[in-house]
């Protein structure tokens, strides 16, 4: 997926295999979901090669289908003239997946940083959120404990979320931040927002325990009431 | 400061509407006025408590006058009208900026960053490389 992923682990009974296995557990994502991965599982449903569709391929297409759904098809993974795309979706459901592994081997205070998506366990955690137009400073510091934090936004690489509805770039905001119980629904949520641009940052706030930050392209920043600002 | 905050986001959505529909009074947008002091007008509710408005001074900002009037109920704020209103539209822009939010950050230490970076490239020129490195 060409992210860089960190993991800082505070408990010190948990062996060192342990964060051995979320990194072997994100390269087998990466192998089995990348979009640019000629024989990745996602590949070949793309190309409607016949394929025993895996558990884990199930969910992330079922996940995929609940945020289309949930955005009048603004998030969506299969746009015309395109492959096959769940990137918004297997990020995050796989990073927290890994956390799952962490946890599982009793880790209890941890904060794992896959390409600027974080799930922080115990804490609280200071998040800072990047600012949208420089990657050396911050727009807002966040106090979290036990949840996860995802920002989707327009940095120098310019537009690459698409709204679903139109086909074309996203361009409503800068960047928007999700709080969220799991990195699945924080990481979904804050690009399926994103592509809905400015309505995404009600439609993200009205989510069951979700929590937002958003700087729209008028630079305006707008939050939720129950953000959990440091 | 923390708590002051969702608070004032809440004043000024409020004000939004109100700035949008207010009819438009004589002598409104960029008429130089002089400064009334603030004239407090009271009168008392029928359950007794204390019903007021508060008229602010003419405070002239970069896009043009703006004069305020707030009704207080006893301590609480029941209304804010907007009695004068620069004719400039980007007004309303007048809640958090990314620019004073930034400020705000930056005097923080933080464990991660989010939002960081897409690319491996990007990823050394980043604070999440920073601290990564002063963790190691």
């Amino acid at each position: 997926m060409g992210f860089p992923v960190s993991l800082r682990v505070d408990d010190e009974d948990v062996p060192e295999r342990a964060a051995d296995a979320v990194f072997a557990w994100l390269r087998e994502v990466d192998a089995r979901f990348s979009p640019f991965r000629e024989d990745s599982e996602v590949c070949r449903l793309g190309r409607g090669e016949p394929l025993e569709i895996s558990a884990d391929l199930r969910e992330v297409l079922g996940l995929c289908e609940e945020y289309r759904a949930a955005t009048g098809g603004a998030f969506d993974a299969r746009l015309p003239g395109r492959g096959l795309d769940p990137c918004a979706v297997v990020k995050g459901w796989s990073v927290q997946r890994a956390a799952g592994l962490l946890a599982a081997a009793g880790a209890r205070r941890f904060c794992l940083n896959a390409g600027g998506d974080v799930v922080a366990a115990g804490g609280p955690w200071r998040v800072g959120v990047r600012h949208p137009e420089d990657a050396g400073r911050l727009c807002a510091v966040l106090a979290v404990t036990d949840a996860a934090v995802a920002t989707s936004a327009r940095y120098e690489r310019g537009d690459h979320i698409l709204d679903g509805r139109t086909g074309r770039p996203a361009t409503g905001l800068l960047s928007l931040t999700v709080v969220a119980p799991t990195l699945t629904e924080a990481d979904a949520a804050a690009t399926a927002a994103f592509a809905l641009g400015r309505e995404g940052v009600a439609w993200a706030a009205a989510r069951p325990d979700c929590e937002v930050f958003a700087v729209d392209a008028d630079r305006k920043v707008l939050r939720s009431p129950g953000l959990p600002v440091a | 400061m923390k708590r002051a905050l969702p608070v004032l986001v809440l004043s000024v959505a409020g004000l939004i509407p109100v700035w949008r529909y207010a009819p438009p009074a004589p002598g409104t947008g960029t008429t130089a006025q002089a400064a009334p002091a603030p004239a407090p007008t009271a009168s008392s509710a029928p359950d007794g408590t204390t019903r007021h408005t508060v008229t602010g001074p003419t405070v002239t900002t970069e896009k043009g006058p703006v004069q305020v009037q707030v009704t207080f109920d006893g301590d609480r704020i029941t209304a804010v009208t907007l009695l004068r209103q620069p004719d400039h539209p980007q007004t309303t822009a007048a809640v958090p900026r990314l620019v004073e939010e930034t400020l705000r950050a930056q005097s923080a230490d933080v464990d991660t960053v989010s939002g960081a970076t897409v690319t491996s490239e990007g990823y050394k020129e980043s604070l999440q490389a920073a601290l990564d490195a002063n963790g190691a």
